[in-house]
């Protein structure tokens, strides 16, 4: 029973005349929960937040804060180096662009992705802490869609930082207002695509290889003879005068898919040594994009729909 | 003295079965099973491997039946499966732990994904860990933990949102006989004080008979018995002592005094004859002065239940 | 008699000494070894089947060394706790080629027998893929038996068996003992070795810190009163008649707590008279006599620490 006594009206004052002296043994046994129970958008949230935040080991151990903090200092480094190059100098225009940015820097997001994929995701898998979720009210495809909407917010931030970097030094090096913001926000949604793709194809790989070391240097491997077949394939095809070809051979990485949308979409210079070819190729680059993705989705969602809770 | 916090809503079955069957292609999980179970600490015993893990998944509205029905906390688990999940807890007798975090934050992380704010998160996980008795070690990352403190951060996950029933998936596994002793305790605690049910399989039956008011036996994907404990553990019809010497003089003296008794290794056998046989026992053994070293009723055990006469029938005992 | 005999037997690996000055006999018959997690069981039956060398002291077998001896393992067969196994051939052809491996003059004859001496010729001919934990247990017992070895090993041997396995492998294991063979299994299953074991032996951190039987290791730990927990028609007046005597040196009164339910058998939640009795001898004689006397019938007296539980957590308390 519990034995909860009023205490004396004036607590701190010893000896005080006069008053009672009382004691209480509280009771400190099980109590149950009458509160708040949160439905399922909640707890997708929720794990959407962990997600993102994980993406820079916010939430985990400082060893986990390393790697991607680093990355994303390593990001937006040349951001602000031509900011102040742009500002100090007085330029007349962004050396480089936003639009080119990403691709430029194409490696480094590479090795984000390949970190941080695994760390969302293989994890779950390799402990079997999956089985702690799967058996609350949050479904597989709840996961599915926290984990890769997390992955994807932390990409675009790494993606977004460097840019609005770019964006502010453009406003503080007084260039057109007009122009820059056309820039800025095309590369910014150029920036989404590129981290849905990327986080697509980082979570697939990770998904199916539990160990973290293997899944890393899968996704790094991956990325990198992408990146160097499609450049080597749209170099040899230029030369060869092949200009339809070397288009196509853009869709073989995803950075230079992306890329290659967004040029097509938003009407920007090419940074590639050739873009969609035509309409067509626009449209085809637009629909591998958009299967990409979708195909990505389907295939991490069948990937755990094998997963059980025990 | 701490009164029975009773939680149990005893109009509402705590678990329903008809004919709930599962096969996947030729092999049959579970079969025309049929149960109606109250509220309290229930064992689970012998369902073994694929039975027992494909019964939880269909208990938790996990994976459909291919034929028959369930319900859980009278809901249905075909229809109501995500309702099931939000006041169930399951503890997996796998191992299901990330080495590199700490227990409270595991504890926290999960209560968030059954739904509850994080300030109400924060502080049942607190009270959650002490109550399975965790203490500093809360704070340290999980890969340095021995298996009944990993037992107990299994157990926590599953008792942090207060659910109505907490699934226990051979919650002693791997643990050293104090380590069982604690882990025992903690259940029936569970039940008692809390006021959780708990449905718990194990393969050891002396645990069960320990801990659980009803018990439930499944084999091969068949319901096997399912019966209150006392049912099983009820006193037999013979009352055992055991003397430290001139045992045949006892026994003699017992049946000179009318009651059937004979001497079995170290005991003595005597065949129940109303309470006065306790009193002939006793006034033996004086008048004789030797040393009673043990006197009482013999039990059943749980495992007559798998070598008595009738063993091996399949159907419901109540 | 064949005898498994270790004299100062211990084994380090680097600084951690897994078996610490161990002599021990094993004779004929079911001997259980036990001991926490890590007390070095699985080291001590590796060295006792010759797969490990020890590190100082000697094992041998009726007089004969066992480590670097092909001869021995004709005598000795050991069933390991990995489950490590050719999982492509069928169970039938496994044990086949174990008996092949021995140079058995008939390995047919002697395959089939071991098989059918572990209940599993049904099954023989699917590939060990697909067979249960149990049935894989059970293959590797017959490969253990199949040469006949008048000792047989077994790594906690129960690990994750349902009641009915459990009960099965019970039986063989002592058929086995009662035709003369060695038998020694380690567990930390206490309801086990309880039931089957004749003598155990108990180590505890790489010690051997008891042998022989429970109950007569019970009696020889005379620095600890006994324990007694009494039932009676009158349990104020007998506690009052049993302080006065100079046998005992406590008595608790306890009345039934919230958890005396149905069929508990055990607990601290009983009723009746817990005694701490510090002159056993006298004391078993005084209850009959003072009840008698004062007409207080006696219902149960038993001795609330004599199980394999209690003799074991007070040897590993030391």
């Amino acid at each position: 029973m519990t034995a909860n006594a009023a205490t004396p009206a004036n607590p701190g004052a010893p000896g005080a005349p006069g008053a009672p002296q009382t004691g209480a043994i509280h009771d400190i046994g099980y109590r149950h929960y009458d509160g708040a129970r949160l439905g399922r958008g909640y707890i997708v949230r929720s794990l959407y937040l962990d997600s993102l935040r994980g993406g820079f080991g916010l939430g985990r151990s400082a060893k986990s804060k390393v790697v991607p903090l680093l990355l994303l200092a390593a990001m937006c480094l040349p951001a602000l180096v031509i900011a102040i190059v742009a500002a100090a100098t007085k330029a007349t225009s962004l050396p480089g662009g936003y639009h080119a940015y990403v691709l430029n820097l194409e490696v480094l997001v590479a090795i984000y992705v390949a970190a941080l994929a695994p760390a969302s995701v293989s994890r779950d898998l390799r402990f079997r802490f999956i089985s702690l979720y799967l058996s609350r009210p949050l479904r597989r495809s709840d996961y599915v869609f926290a984990k890769f909407t997390g992955l994807a917010s932390a990409v675009f931030v790494v993606l977004a930082a460097p840019l609005t970097i770019l964006f502010v030094g453009a406003l503080l090096a007084k260039l057109p207002l007009a122009d820059q913001i056309r820039g800025y926000l095309a590369a910014l949604a150029g920036a989404v695509v590129f981290a849905l793709v990327l986080a697509g194809i980082g979570l697939v790989i990770a998904a199916v290889t539990p160990r973290r070391g293997l899944g890393i240097a899968a996704i790094i491997s991956v990325l990198i003879v992408l990146i160097g077949v499609s450049g080597a394939a749209q170099s040899i095809a230029n030369e060869r005068g092949a200009d339809t070809a070397a288009g196509y051979f853009g869709l073989i990485s995803p950075f230079s898919l992306v890329q290659g949308l967004q040029t097509w979409l938003l009407d920007q210079e090419n940074p590639l040594p050739a873009g969609p070819p035509g309409t067509v190729g626009g449209l085809v680059f637009a629909g591998v994009t958009v299967v990409l993705v979708a195909g990505c989705y389907g295939l991490l969602l069948l990937r755990y729909r094998k997963v059980s809770v025990s | 003295m701490r009164t029975r916090r009773n939680r149990y809503d005893l109009r509402v079955p705590l678990l329903t079965t008809t004919a709930l069957t599962r096969t996947f292609g030729p092999v049959t999980a579970v079969s025309e099973l049929t149960l109606a179970i109250e509220p309290g600490v229930v064992g689970l015993i012998g369902a073994n491997g694929a039975g027992k893990s494909t019964l939880i998944k269909m208990l938790l509205g996990l994976l459909p039946a291919t034929s028959g029905s369930a319900t859980v906390l009278d809901l249905d688990v075909a229809t109501r499966g995500e309702a099931i999940r939000e006041r169930v807890g399951y503890m997996p007798e796998h191992d299901c732990l990330p080495p590199d975090v700490s227990a409270t934050e595991v504890v926290v992380h999960l209560a968030k994904m059954s739904g509850l704010p994080t300030t109400a998160a924060r502080e049942r996980a607190a009270d959650t860990l002490r109550h399975v008795g965790l203490y500093e070690e809360r704070y340290r990352p999980i890969g340095g933990y021995s298996t009944g403190m990993r037992q107990r951060v299994k157990l926590a996950q599953a008792l942090v949102h207060d659910p109505r029933l907490v699934l226990l998936d051979e919650p002693t596994n791997g643990l050293d006989p104090a380590g069982r002793d604690e882990m025992l305790g903690l259940i029936r605690r569970i039940g008692v004080d809390f006021g959780i049910s708990v449905l718990v399989s194990s393969h050891l039956l002396g645990e069960l008979e320990r801990v659980c008011d009803h018990v439930v036996v499944i084999d091969g994907g068949r319901l096997l018995r399912s019966t209150s404990t006392a049912d099983v553990t009820s006193a037999s019809g013979v009352l055992v002592a055991e003397v430290d010497e001139r045992a045949d003089d006892v026994t003699a003296l017992l049946v000179g005094a009318q009651l059937t008794a004979r001497v079995s290794g170290r005991t003595i056998e005597i065949t129940f004859a109303g309470d006065d046989t306790y009193d002939h026992v006793r006034d033996a053994v004086a008048q004789l002065g030797v040393g009673l070293v043990r006197m009482e009723r013999r039990r059943h055990h749980m495992a007559e239940m798998f070598t008595g006469p009738d063993a091996g029938q399949a159907g419901e005992k109540q | 008699m064949t005898a498994l005999v270790l004299a100062q037997v211990s084994r380090w690996f680097g600084n951690v000494v897994a078996v610490n000055d161990v002599t021990m006999t094993i004779g004929p018959g079911v001997t259980g070894l036990l001991g926490p997690n890590g007390a070095g069981k699985s080291t001590l039956i590796h060295m006792m089947a010759g797969f490990l060398a020890p590190s100082s002291g000697t094992v041998t077998l009726d007089g004969d060394p066992v480590w670097r001896n092909e001869q021995i393992y004709r005598r000795i067969g050991l069933v390991p706790e990995r489950e490590a196994m050719y999982d492509v051939v069928s169970g039938w052809e496994f044990v086949l080629a174990n008996a092949r491996l021995h140079g058995l003059p008939d390995p047919q004859e002697a395959a089939r027998r071991a098989l059918a001496t572990v209940e599993m010729t049904p099954a023989q001919d699917r590939d060990i893929t697909t067979y249960s934990k149990g049935m894989k247990q059970r293959i590797k017992m017959a490969t253990a038996l199949v040469h006949d070895p008048p000792v047989l090993l077994l790594d906690e041997p129960f690990n994750g068996m349902d009641p009915r396995q459990r009960l099965q492998l019970i039986d063989l294991l002592h058929a086995m003992g009662e035709q003369g063979r060695v038998v020694l299994f380690s567990s930390h299953i206490l309801e086990e070795v309880e039931r089957l074991a004749g003598s155990i032996q108990v180590m505890v951190a790489g010690r051997h810190a008891a042998s022989g039987d429970f109950r007569e290791i019970r009696r020889l730990m005379t620095e600890r009163p006994h324990q007694y927990t009494v039932r009676s028609s009158d349990d104020r007046s007998l506690a009052a008649l049993i302080i006065a005597d100079a046998s005992t040196s406590g008595v608790e009164l306890s009345v039934a707590g919230p958890d005396a339910g149905a069929g508990h058998v055990g607990g601290t939640a009983a009723a009746g008279l817990h005694v701490q009795a510090t002159d056993y001898a006298r004391f078993i004689r005084l209850l009959p006599q003072v009840a008698a006397g004062h007409g207080i019938r006696l219902y149960d007296v038993v001795p609330a620490d004599e199980s394999l539980e209690s003799v074991f957590s007070y040897l590993v308390a030391r």
